[in-house]
């Protein structure tokens, strides 16, 4: 069976109808999604609302648990006072956007979600806000998919889609002060990341949406680029009076300034 | 020269920790820093007599460097100032009658003295904790996943971690150990890369107060790595170490 995971949607209605199209090309039986539903881009409520019609399982993003929970994010999730400046105001938008039904939905979002030895989460099964960038230390990233009890982690957050393989992880070790002192070697079998991307926000140079498709049976990783017409999210960005630098940015297909400076930063909030 | 004397969980035991600052005076090499890893208090009254013995050190005693333990985040939730509003770990595992006696009994200027105490200690290359690098509940010991050990002495950027929530004596080696990752992206597939690991090294300090007439805890020279465990023995069951 076909499965397809997306991420990162961004209030990004022309993306995520792109998005929605090729899943149907493709033939995929079931959706995932892993968050940030909102945030940054122009149509916050016909986003959720196409989310909710479709039925389609979604765990909670950072976006949406700062727009439930109130912005309390630690200081890594903005790498500038700028960024900061124009992140505050966006969530600000988005809250006056959408209606309180539908926060009361965003709040409902489960954190993670497991389907037969799939775990998806948005940042990291610790924390909406973790980043699991590809350099990160193959110890901590495999630590990540073992907490999960699963064989294949689906996460988002980076807005840069890939996949991950972990294997021949082993550690070898020394137990001693106990009635039973003992040396042990701790094996880990191939683990994955499979990195879903962003469909409304990319950061993988081009403008194009994000996401993967999963084939259960093959255990194969398919990531998609689709074309839409992203000038009409840009045009609405600046019409609805939202900071331009979104625009620009998600022409660009890169964030460029509000790049995070340490990629290794592993975010203390949440967890 | 420095050597350290660490312990956790006194529980309002004073006696036990009277036991253990005698076995501390007698050590040669005298131990010139002492870290306690927090649960000093229990619910009970008792918990202010070892509060106010740790803030009056007699002469020539080391000055006890204090850390937060899962007692005294207890507290604090009930205050209003812990990490979450409501005591919920605190009801489910010791019930109401508990909370309330911990509310009785620990006055607000203890509470206050308690809500300025770190979360933990970073020395060296050592983080001196209670629970763990993320939790005061988390109760790290030789049972817990070898890669959520790992991952909470890299996340502090240490290579020892010394913990107390367990009570458990122990010393948690990882010697070395090796991960192969191999990431494709859209554009491209990276070369396959070797993780290695240099060595971490878990330690749990055991329990002063929760077993009666038997303290145990750490002794640890970070010149040479040298970690000695004690058992200390007091009251009517008192024998040979």
């Amino acid at each position: 069976m076909k499965i397809a995971v997306m991420s990162c949607i961004h209030s990004n209605y022309e993306a995520l109808d792109a998005v929605l199209r090729d899943i149907d090309r493709a033939k995929a039986e079931k959706i995932f999604c892993l968050g940030d539903l909102v945030g940054y881009g122009p149509e916050p409520h016909a986003v959720v609302e196409m989310i909710r019609s479709l039925d389609i399982p979604t765990v909670q993003g950072c976006w949406d648990e700062d727009i439930v929970e109130g912005l309390n994010s630690c200081e890594c999730s903005y790498p500038s006072v700028l960024a900061e400046h124009r992140g505050r105001f966006a969530h600000e938008w988005t809250k006056e956007q959408i209606y309180p039904d539908t926060i009361e939905f965003l709040a409902e979002l489960p954190k993670t979600m497991m389907y037969e030895n799939l775990a998806f989460v948005h940042g990291s099964p610790h924390s909406q806000h973790e980043y699991l960038l590809p350099e990160l230390d193959g110890f901590i990233a495999l630590e990540r998919v073992l907490s999960t009890g699963a064989d294949t982690l689906f996460c988002g957050h980076t807005h840069v889609p890939y996949v991950r393989s972990l294997d021949a992880g082993q550690l070898n070790i020394r137990v001693t002060g106990t009635k039973e002192n003992q040396d042990s070697t701790f094996t880990a079998p191939l683990k994955r990341i499979v990195n879903a991307g962003s469909v409304g926000e990319p950061r993988h140079g081009r403008p194009n949406a994000t996401y993967v498709i999963y084939d259960t049976d093959t255990e194969e990783v398919t990531m998609r680029e689709v074309e839409y017409d992203y000038q009409k999210t840009c045009a609405a960005i600046i019409e609805k009076g939202l900071p331009k630098i979104f625009a620009w940015r998600l022409a660009k297909g890169m964030e460029y300034a509000e790049r995070a400076d340490d990629a290794s930063h592993l975010c203390e909030r949440g967890v | 020269m420095s050597n350290w004397a660490i312990l956790s969980g006194i529980e309002a035991n004073l006696e036990a920790y009277e036991a253990v600052l005698t076995d501390i005076k007698r050590q040669t090499p005298q131990v010139t820093d002492l870290y306690i890893l927090g649960d000093l208090i229990s619910a009970t009254k008792d918990s202010e007599k070892v509060i106010d013995r740790i803030c009056h050190p007699k002469l020539g005693e080391p000055i006890p460097q204090v850390c937060k333990g899962w007692w005294e985040e207890q507290c604090l939730i009930l205050h209003g100032f812990g990490e979450t509003d409501e005591p919920t770990e605190l009801i489910q595992k010791y019930g109401i009658a508990t909370a309330k006696e911990l509310w009785d009994n620990i006055p607000k200027s203890t509470v206050e003295w308690i809500y300025n105490l770190h979360f933990a200690f970073m020395e060296l290359d050592c983080l001196l904790v209670h629970g763990s690098s993320i939790s005061v509940s988390e109760e790290l010991s030789p049972q817990t996943s070898p890669l959520q050990l790992f991952d909470r002495v890299s996340r502090a950027g240490a290579n020892r971690l010394f913990c107390g929530r367990s009570g458990q004596t122990f010393r948690y080696h990882i010697k070395d150990g090796s991960v192969c990752s191999t990431v494709t992206s859209l554009d491209k597939t990276a070369p396959s890369q070797t993780f290695e690991t240099t060595e971490r090294v878990i330690i749990g300090v055991g329990n002063v107060g929760h077993i009666p007439h038997q303290a145990t805890y750490a002794l640890y020279s970070p010149n040479s790595d040298m970690l000695q465990f004690k058992t200390v023995r007091y009251g009517s069951g008192k024998g040979f170490q």
